[in-house]
């Protein structure tokens, strides 16, 4: 197992470097190289995700390591969906380097209490929900994490064209209106994902011991989050906060996904982890 | 041969002189054909710009000094200037230094304007005039073939020429990071003015597909419009134009702002906040400075597009060194390769294994022929050598007019089937080119 999540990091951090690269010096060489490394990265990860799945008997979203290393691969797939959906791989040089800690993170620990965790999960009623649940929830978080590169990025440029003053990474960044329709329709994608692993939570839990809500720390800031994403998204919509505004308030999401996906650790309760 | 540059160029000379030395195409073909004269310079190309005034020539033999003297006097009578009066002007390179000059010229690393891409074309006809004229052969084409390779090295590995020195490309360069495709955008001209014409045309060209035209007399506005294939919009109709178009383009003779805060808060509103691009080119402003401030709306004057485009000069000329970098290691490539296939030390290198090989039999026989005076001796060898190459010049004269249309490997082929280094270190024979020596 080791060796090929080994070399998954490799291909990634290869392809970390060479988008940063790309980005410097706008080379049509790096890119490939990058997108040449990602593709072999992203295809060994899928392989070592699904032998980790075989092999463990239970679906790889536990742990740190697994879910790290889950949410990596989430991070690059939906990378790869703005790359053919945009041809812009400058979100790359920002992605692709947390990719690589991800891995890097996931592929020197070891989980050691998953087994209990397993018993609780496994042992209950609809179990078959908790991965749906899951990984519902870790494609949203991929997506507001892209939503949030997309903000900053937009932040960026919108700065320098108000205070024209242009430094080096401006003429590298894609124009204001393609980063704002990249931060747009994935806020939606992320948003309806969000709603979609909350409802089968809920589902699975009252299934579960006939409870819809626990009150836990985790549970109050996905609702704090879903909420602040409509409101972006109806903002949005209603074309009264366009640019900055929205985009400072991708930005502000972000920080709420962090504490939702770290609520656990942070302020203890009731969800195991991811 | 050697390859030597003689010439000027906007830094050296000014424009006044360059007017005076500079070359029609008819004068340019006429005067390849009186300069290249075959004992001193085999090729010559011209090139002539309103920066620059070059010729670029391939020498018989290493006769550069020769050369240098007969291009500037050809100048001198071509152009019916006095010596005296352009010679302090002139500037000559040869060899590597001659090489690096063209390379730089084509990349134009050498252009008052550096990055600008027109200079590649102007070498491009340049060397198209000397190929109808006949005075382009194996050296100018080696040369200016690789010359255009270097250029597009520069230009795709380089970001010389990557960002806007011009307000009108200025002004497709900042639609184009606001907008991204300017595809089925609109821009809106205000007022009339060489400058608003120019950034029209080129963001017309860049893809923009709607034209609206507003000016305080109609007539002109209806002219400009028509001109475009646009639309004239009254000028009272002023905050609704705006609202429609995403670029502005402001330029009119207008001593008061016409674009108020208000009328472009109005008009953002209109559209519903999308991003709008205004550029204010007039003097004194149309657009009141504070209009720059508002969300989702970018302001450029004439003097923001100015020290832009200041610091993309700035930028293309850190390009440009590394730019000579990429030129440089294309000099040594060049010249690697010309050594190699240069035919001079090949021909000579043969035609003296050809002898050695007359003489060895020779020794080796002459033990049969009995007592010989020196002078019988002399004209046995004499008799042989003459034989050899009597035998031989038709075939290295057939190999020499192959490698000049570029039959490089029927050379390499000749070297290895006589066991020759391709180092063209060979012992040097006694000049070049002189294979009418029966």
């Amino acid at each position: 197992m080791k060796p090929l999540l080994l070399t998954v990091l490799a291909a990634y951090v290869i392809a970390a470097i060479h988008a940063i690269l790309a980005f410097v010096n706008k080379r049509r060489t790096l890119e490939r190289i990058t997108l040449g490394s990602l593709a072999f990265g992203f295809v060994l990860h899928t392989v070592w995700l699904i032998t980790d799945w075989t092999v463990e008997g239970r679906y790889p979203l536990f742990g740190l390591r697994e879910t790290l290393s889950f949410l990596a691969w989430t991070l690059v797939a939906t990378y790869a969906l703005v790359i053919y959906r945009y041809r812009t791989q400058a979100l790359g040089s920002f992605t692709l380097p947390l990719v690589a800690v991800m891995t890097f993170i996931a592929s020197i620990t070891r989980d050691t209490s998953s087994a209990a965790a397993t018993g609780t999960v496994t042992d209950a009623n609809a179990a078959w929900l908790f991965p749906i649940h899951t990984t519902l929830l870790i494609f949203a978080y991929a997506a507001f994490f892209l939503v949030f590169i997309a903000s900053i990025m937009y932040l960026l440029q919108e700065r320098e064209l108000k205070n024209k003053t242009f430094s080096a990474i401006f003429h590298r960044l894609p124009s204001l209106t393609t980063i704002n329709d990249i931060a747009t329709n994935t806020v939606g994608i992320g948003w309806t994902l969000l709603t979609l692993g909350i409802l089968v939570g809920m589902i699975w839990s009252s299934s579960r011991d006939n409870r819809l809500w626990h009150n836990d720390p985790k549970e109050i800031f996905a609702v704090l989050t879903w909420l602040l994403y409509l409101l972006l998204i109806l903002y949005r919509a209603s074309a009264g906060w366009r640019g900055r505004r929205a985009a400072w308030m991708g930005v502000a999401g972000f920080g709420l996904v962090l504490c939702t996906f770290l609520g656990t650790r942070l302020f203890g309760g009731y969800h195991v982890f991811g | 041969m050697a390859i030597i540059v003689v010439g000027l160029n906007h830094k050296t000379a000014p424009v006044g002189l360059r007017e005076r030395l500079a070359f029609s195409d008819e004068s340019c073909s006429a005067g390849l054909r009186s300069l290249v004269d075959g004992e001193i310079v085999d090729e010559g190309l011209i090139v002539s710009t309103c920066n620059r005034v070059e010729v670029i020539a391939a020498t018989v033999g290493e006769r550069w000094e020769q050369g240098k003297d007969r291009i500037t006097g050809f100048l001198s009578r071509s152009r019916s200037i006095a010596y005296e009066d352009f010679n302090t002007h002139l500037y000559s390179h040869a060899d590597d230094a001659a090489v690096r000059h063209v390379f730089r010229v084509a990349s134009s690393l050498d252009s008052m304007v550096v990055g600008e891409p027109q200079v590649l074309g102007q070498v491009r006809h340049a060397y198209s005039l000397a190929v109808s004229a006949g005075t382009a052969g194996r050296v100018l084409n080696r040369l200016v073939h690789q010359a255009f390779r270097v250029a597009k090295r520069v230009r795709t590995e380089t970001g010389i020429a990557a960002s806007a020195v011009s307000i009108s490309f200025m002004a497709v360069e900042l639609g184009r990071k606001i907008f991204g495709e300017l595809k089925g955008r609109t821009v809106l001209l205000v007022g009339a003015g060489e400058m608003a014409e120019l950034s029209a045309k080129h963001l017309i060209n860049a893809g923009v597909s709607r034209v609206l035209v507003t000016n305080r007399t109609d007539e002109t506005a209806r002219r400009l419009a028509s001109q475009f294939g646009g639309e004239a919009v009254e000028f009272s109709r002023l905050p609704t134009s705006l609202a429609e178009a995403d670029i502005v383009i402001c330029s009119t003779t207008a001593s008061e702002h016409l674009i108020t805060p208000a009328i472009a808060r109005q008009s953002l509103e209109m559209r519903r906040n999308r991003p709008a691009f205004f550029i204010d080119i007039s003097v004194p402003r149309n657009i009141d400075p504070a209009v720059g401030e508002i969300p989702n709306l970018f302001l450029f004057d004439i003097d923001d597009l100015e020290s832009v485009i200041a610091s993309n000069i700035r930028e293309r000329e850190r390009e440009a060194e590394r730019a000579s970098l990429i030129v440089e290691s294309e000099v040594m490539q060049f010249q690697q390769s010309a050594r190699i296939l240069d035919i001079g030390p090949t021909l000579g290198a043969l035609r003296q294994r050809l002898q050695d090989i007359a003489r060895n039999e020779l020794s080796r026989q002459r033990h049969r022929l009995g007592d010989l005076s020196p002078d019988q001796e002399r004209s046995i060898e004499a008799l042989l050598i003459a034989t050899v190459n009597k035998i031989s010049h038709p075939i290295l004269n057939r190999l020499k007019r192959t490698y000049d249309e570029g039959g490089s490997e029927a050379v390499q082929a000749w070297r290895d089937s006589f066991g020759l280094e391709s180092d063209g270190e060979e012992p040097e024979p006694n000049e070049t080119d002189d294979t009418n020596e029966t």
